[in-house]
């Protein structure tokens, strides 16, 4: 059986949820602000040292191996991982909006719209067709420079398109869901 | 000695701005906590980021709206953004107005005259809303004028008032015997 509670008897009903409000000292949250400046460039300097992993690796095989196509595989690696990284970056920053001068609705909007696209479109092909091509040009060269390890280049190279297959219908997913959100706004805007 | 500089009495404005805030939307900003967070660890570094979302803020506080629409949007886009981040994680399922509308009462059995479970249900029920219809719903329980609802969510006051009064009918059909709100 529903109750007998109409909404103005739910407005009390709410107004006397019983929380405890402890106020935030405002040291605390100047403690807060540095540990957020803290994590940030923990951030930066783990996807940094990330980076350099990949590059510095990536120009040892470039001195040490010696076929065209290694090399030439380790360049586009290099290239590949610095406009991943570049991207995420981008990502952190674009259209982010001040939440104190933006309406909630258009918050929400924006932000949608921010997770529906990185997950497809220009900004997830270009990841693929800028990361993908020079692990696998590396392999390619690598097994023909090498013909006794070419089974496990192969292996290499075969597992790392299975991850990039699987990685694209995700993204794609991932997308359509924030798209599903971005309609049931939509639809909600025009019903008024 | 260090001269008093002008950063240091805008920054003291700030402080004062955010413990008026503190102390008149304190109580307000925690039950806005729990509308998005059921989990209480969680819920409480989300009431967190709230006033650190706010304590920042006021830098740039020149009162071209006044103290509680700004404290209501900032709250409410920090805990949307806090929402958008759990849903990638955990993919909760949320509804919208129309569906809670078209919900069957059945579900809601056994809203009884016990306050403290129908306070539950009403939060569960608020939970499950999409943030721009939770940020209405909470808007309406809060006791706000539809001009301030208009003003945080940038929807038009005659948009709010036609929300609101579906929030009334969603309400009555959930939680009042029989009931279907005709006011």
């Amino acid at each position: 059986m529903p109750g007998d509670y109409l909404p103005d008897d739910l407005k009390n009903l709410w107004q006397e949820l019983s929380v405890n409000p402890a106020p935030v000292p405002i040291d605390e949250l100047r403690t807060e602000v540095g540990k957020l400046r803290e994590g940030l460039s923990r951030r930066l300097v783990i996807g940094g040292a990330a980076a350099l992993v990949v590059v510095v690796g990536n120009i040892l095989y470039f001195l040490v191996f010696r076929s065209v196509l290694e090399r030439t595989g380790a360049v586009m690696t290099i290239v590949g991982a610095g406009y991943l990284i570049g991207q995420i970056l981008l990502r952190r920053s674009r259209k982010t909006l001040d939440p104190a001068d933006t309406e909630c609705l258009r918050f929400y909007r924006t932000e949608l719209e921010r997770q529906r696209d990185f997950h497809r479109g220009a900004w997830l092909w270009s990841r693929l067709a800028l990361f993908l091509p020079g692990p696998l040009v590396f392999c390619v060269g690598f097994a023909q420079a090498h013909p006794r390890l070419a089974l496990v280049e192969w292996f290499v190279g075969v597992t790392f398109l299975a991850l990039i297959a699987i990685a694209v219908p995700l993204n794609l997913r991932l997308a359509q869901k924030y798209q599903r959100r971005l309609d049931a706004l939509d639809r909600s805007q025009k019903g008024e | 000695m260090r001269e008093h500089e002008p950063a240091d009495e805008a920054r003291s404005g700030a402080e004062a701005f955010y413990r008026q805030a503190a102390q008149d939307y304190g109580v307000a900003l925690e039950r806005l906590a729990y509308a998005y967070e059921a989990d209480a660890d969680q819920r409480r570094d989300l009431l967190q980021e709230i006033h650190l979302a706010l304590w920042r803020s006021f830098d740039k506080f020149d009162g071209h709206c006044s103290l509680r629409t700004w404290v209501y949007r900032v709250a409410h886009n920090v805990a949307t953004s806090h929402v958008i981040r759990q849903r990638r994680r955990n993919t909760p399922t949320f509804i919208t107005l129309d569906e809670a509308e078209n919900e069957t009462k059945d579900e809601d059995a056994g809203v009884s005259a016990d306050r403290a479970r129908a306070r539950a249900l009403l939060l569960a029920f608020i939970q499950r809303l999409e943030p721009p219809d939770r940020q209405l719903m909470l808007a309406y329980l809060e006791g706000m004028d539809a001009e301030t609802i208009g003003e945080i969510t940038g929807l038009s006051t005659a948009n709010v008032w036609t929300k609101i009064h579906r929030i009334k009918n969603v309400l009555t059909r959930k939680f009042h015997t029989g009931g279907h709100y005709a006011r």
